[in-house]
């Protein structure tokens, strides 16, 4: 009898929608909830990329974690890069470069709208992410591609949430997604996707996950998930980690808990060891997770210890996020 | 030329509609819904439903026979048209979204069985996710 051997994800997980309204905001920026409430038109610069917002609601999201509208259809032939270029010099400036497209025919209704949603929560859930530096807002016209399927902030700060879940629940080690990868060349490779397949080609010890995304034209959330994926079974490891660069993506869930320690259970290597050297997760093909998986369908992430390593910082920056939210 | 909100009113015209949704199925995010919500909460439908949907398109067993001769397939190329689920009173059918960017995109139809036709509402859901991503 053959076994074919794959490693089943997590259940996609579900927020808790009553518990989010009980404290008021979506828990991720206090600053862009103030903003939909008082329907602002601008562009809000955070320390990992740029929300737009018009009347309060989100046209567009840039980061440069994550590939743009552009890059996304002219990546795999959806759009010729010329008639991308041509739209965005004609149409830039009435701020209707999306409608433009479709008008002239170079792309469907239903194949910009797709693709602008896939984009914008894509490069929200690194704008998102956990930030040092503190957002500013600059009040001002639309976006250059004008508003194609405004998202309200309530639903992308909760669907930014719930995918930091998605993430989590597959592989806990959040610091990986900015950590160049490296494969771990141990006997009996389960059974990949073909997406899987692309992305481990291109995993060498250098890249990291969002320039695997960038140089696939993939969508840097969705290859996210794919290389947590690949940890979970052994096949991905993180290689020594890239001297000053932040990782992108949520490093925690609520901004008051500061830095998350390792999770229960180590992942296959520390970041600090050399490429190759990488312990495979325990009982490969179906490592132990953290109980994370509750019955009632959702649990947060909780770190393994409540304290964070330095109690300063922690305060400085609910100092922040109180200041932010007044 | 639909967009997302007409594809969705439109299947929403297929006798015994209940529902529709145009959904994510890695991040289990609906991207646009019409109409109820199977088990009444449209987030919690929308990530089960991608999860049938995805494991459906991952396993091997279940994508069609490897043609030597053939150009290798297409990123936009799904390994599985649709999927139908029947239940005493209802049937779901997910159809997926072939794009050529990088999308993880199904449409799901909720009908109430007894109006409901499942051949007429299957080869209707193909059109409908051909002509939203096909000009």
């Amino acid at each position: 009898m053959t076994v074919v051997r794959t490693t089943e994800p997590p259940r996609l997980p579900v927020r808790d929608k009553a518990a989010a309204r009980a404290r008021g905001w979506g828990g991720v920026s206090p600053m862009l909830t103030r903003l939909a409430a008082e329907r602002a038109t601008g562009v809000l610069v955070r320390e990992h990329g740029t929300l737009h917002l018009a009347e309060g609601l989100v046209v567009q999201a840039e980061s440069r974690h994550a590939p743009g509208l552009g890059a996304l259809l002219t990546a795999h032939g959806t759009l010729a890069p010329e008639a991308w270029h041509q739209a965005v010099n004609e149409a830039a400036d009435h701020h209707r470069v999306g409608r433009h497209l479709v008008d002239a025919g170079h792309l469907p209704l239903g194949a910009l709208e797709l693709c602008h949603l896939a984009a914008l929560y894509d490069a929200a859930y690194f704008v998102l992410a956990p930030s040092s530096t503190p957002p500013r807002f600059r009040y001002g016209p639309v976006h250059w591609l004008g508003s194609v399927r405004p998202v309200p902030v309530e639903a992308l700060e909760r669907e930014t949430l719930r995918r930091r879940d998605v993430l989590h629940r597959i592989w806990p080690h959040p610091g990986m997604d900015g950590i160049p990868l490296a494969r771990t060349h141990l006997p009996g490779t389960p059974a990949l996707t073909r997406r899987q397949l692309a992305v481990l080609e291109l995993v060498d010890g250098v890249r990291t996950a969002t320039d695997i995304a960038r140089e696939l034209g993939h969508l840097a959330f969705h290859t996210l998930v794919d290389v947590r994926r690949l940890t979970a079974a052994g096949v991905v490891t993180t290689a020594a980690p890239a001297r000053g660069q932040s990782p992108p993506g949520g490093t925690r869930t609520t901004p008051d808990r500061g830095q998350s320690p390792p999770p229960p259970d180590q992942p296959p290597a520390d970041p600090g060891q050399p490429p190759g050297r990488g312990r495979p997760p325990q009982g490969r093909g179906q490592p132990r997770r953290p109980e994370t998986d509750g019955a009632d369908g959702y649990a947060p992430p909780v770190p393994a210890e409540p304290l964070p390593p330095d109690p300063h910082i922690t305060l400085l920056k609910r100092l922040r996020d109180a200041l932010e939210a007044l | 030329m639909p967009g997302i909100d007409e594809c969705l009113l439109e299947a929403m015209r297929l006798p015994g509609a209940r529902g529709a949704a145009l959904i994510d199925w890695t991040s289990g995010l609906a991207l646009g819904t019409v109409g109820e919500s199977p088990g009444g909460d449209q987030e919690t439908a929308a990530a089960e439903a991608a999860e049938i949907a995805r494991l459906a398109a991952e396993q091997h067993a279940f994508a069609p026979d490897e043609d030597p001769e053939a150009p290798a397939a297409a990123d936009t190329e799904l390994p599985v048209e649709d999927l139908i689920v029947s239940n005493r009173d209802s049937y779901h059918v997910l159809r997926f979204v072939g794009s050529s960017f990088d999308g993880s995109v199904f449409l799901h139809l909720w009908l109430a069985r007894a109006e409901g036709n499942l051949a007429l509402a299957r080869i209707r859901l193909g059109e409908m996710a051909e002509r939203l991503v096909l000009a």
